[in-house]
C-alpha cells in the first residue's frame, strides 16, 4: 500500500476536502439562517479539525491550498467590477463617500493600535489586527507586508464582519444614523463585505453604498499603511 | 474559449499588477495595482464589463471560498491564538464600534457642510 502521507500531499485531496468543508458551511448557513454560521468560518474549523484529527501536516492541505489561494489576486482585481458598477452613486457622492472612508479607515487602524499598546500585545499580533476592517483579500496584503501573521488577519476580518453585520441595525439606531448613505458607508468601512451583506437587506441605498466603501476603504487603508506603518 | 479568455485578460491584469509593484520605488500590492488597473481599463472603455463578466461574477461570487487555505494556516497559530484570543474578540469588537460611529458623525458634517454652501 501506498504510504498514506504522500496520498494526503496530492493537491487534489486539499482541494476537494476545501470545496467540501465549504459546501458544508453553505448548507449548514441556509439551514440555520444565522450570521454566525459564516460558510467560510465553518469551512476553516471542519478543515482544521480534519486536519489535527487525522494528522495530516498543513503543508500536504496546502499542495491544493496553495492552488485556490492563487485566485485571491484575480478575486482582488475583480472588485473594481463592483466599484464600476456603482460609478454613478461614487460620482454623485463622492465628498461624502472619500470623507468617511478616510476617516472610517484611519479610525479603525488608530483605534486598532492604541488597543493593542494597551493589551500589551507584540508587533506582529499589532501589524494582523490593524487591517481587520477591510475587505479579506486587501487586509491580507495589508498584513502580510507589514509582518502580521495572515492567518490570524483572516480570522480576525471574518469576526469583525460578523460582529459588524450583528449590531448594523442597533448601531444605526444608537448613533441616530437617519441617511441611508451615511448608514451604507459606515457598514461598509467598519465590517466590509458580511456587513454589506447586511446592509443589502437593511436598503438598497445602504447596500450600494457599504459595497462602495470595502474598495475605497480598501485602498486608502493601504495607503494609510504605507504612511504610518513603515 | 469564452471563459478561458476572460482568464486570460484578467490572469494578464494581475501580471501587469505585479510588473508595476515591482517598478514602484515603494511596495503596494501587486492585488491592489491590479484592482485599480482593471478600473482604469473599464473607465477608459478600454474593457467592457461584458469581456469578464462570467468570469469576474466567479471569483466575487465566491470570494469567501478562496480565503479557506489562508485561514486553515491559522492551526500553525493555535499557540498564540490560545494566549490572545481574549484581547482579540475584545478589540475587535470596541474599534467595530467606533469605527462606524466616526464614520457616520464625519459623513454627517460634511452633508451638513455642504448643504450650506
Amino acid at each position: 500500500m501506498k504510504n498514506m502521507r504522500e496520498l494526503w500531499a496530492s493537491p487534489f485531496f486539499g482541494i476537494a476536502v476545501s470545496i467540501v468543508a465549504f459546501w458544508l458551511g453553505t448548507k449548514l448557513q441556509a439551514r440555520l439562517k444565522s450570521v454566525l454560521c459564516n460558510p467560510l468560518l465553518i469551512a476553516i474549523l471542519l478543515i482544521v479539525g480534519l486536519l489535527s484529527l487525522l494528522n495530516i501536516p498543513y503543508e500536504s492541505y496546502n499542495a491544493g491550498g496553495a492552488i485556490i489561494n492563487m485566485f485571491l489576486a484575480p478575486a482582488t482585481a475583480c472588485l473594481a467590477v463592483s466599484i464600476y458598477s456603482k460609478i454613478e452613486i461614487l460620482k454623485e457622492n463622492w465628498l461624502p463617500i472619500v470623507v468617511g472612508c478616510t476617516v472610517g479607515s484611519v479610525t479603525s487602524m488608530g483605534s486598532v493600535y492604541l488597543l493593542c499598546r494597551l493589551f500589551r500585545l507584540d508587533e506582529a499580533m499589532t501589524a494582523s489586527l490593524i487591517p481587520k476592517s477591510i475587505t479579506t483579500p486587501i487586509a491580507v496584503e495589508v498584513s502580510g507586508s507589514h509582518g502580521g501573521i495572515v492567518p490570524v488577519t483572516v480570522i480576525a476580518v471574518i469576526f469583525t464582519g460578523i460582529l459588524g453585520s450583528i449590531l448594523a441595525p442597533f448601531l444605526i439606531r444608537l448613533f441616530r444614523v437617519k441617511d441611508p448613505v451615511a448608514a451604507g458607508l459606515s457598514i461598509g468601512a467598519c465590517s466590509h463585505a458580511i456587513g454589506t451583506s447586511r446592509a443589502l437587506q437593511i436598503g438598497e441605498t445602504e447596500g450600494a453604498m457599504s459595497g462602495l466603501a470595502i474598495g475605497v476603504c480598501g485602498i486608502i487603508t493601504v495607503i494609510a499603511s504605507m504612511i504610518f506603518m513603515k | 474559449m469564452k471563459i478561458i479568455k476572460q482568464f486570460g485578460i484578467i490572469f494578464a491584469i494581475c501580471w501587469l499588477g505585479a510588473v508595476v509593484e515591482h517598478l514602484l520605488p515603494f511596495a503596494f500590492p501587486a492585488s491592489v495595482i491590479a484592482m485599480l488597473l482593471l478600473l482604469i481599463c473599464l473607465l477608459t472603455g478600454l474593457l467592457k464589463v461584458e469581456h469578464i463578466r462570467e468570469k469576474s461574477d466567479f471569483l466575487l461570487g465566491n470570494m469567501a471560498f478562496f480565503f479557506i487555505p489562508a485561514g486553515v494556516n491559522v492551526i500553525n497559530y493555535l499557540d498564540i491564538l490560545k494566549t490572545s484570543w481574549l484581547p482579540l474578540l475584545v478589540i475587535c469588537t470596541i474599534t467595530t464600534v467606533i469605527t462606524f460611529a466616526v464614520t457616520a458623525f464625519s459623513i454627517r458634517l460634511t452633508m451638513r457642510l455642504l448643504k450650506r454652501k
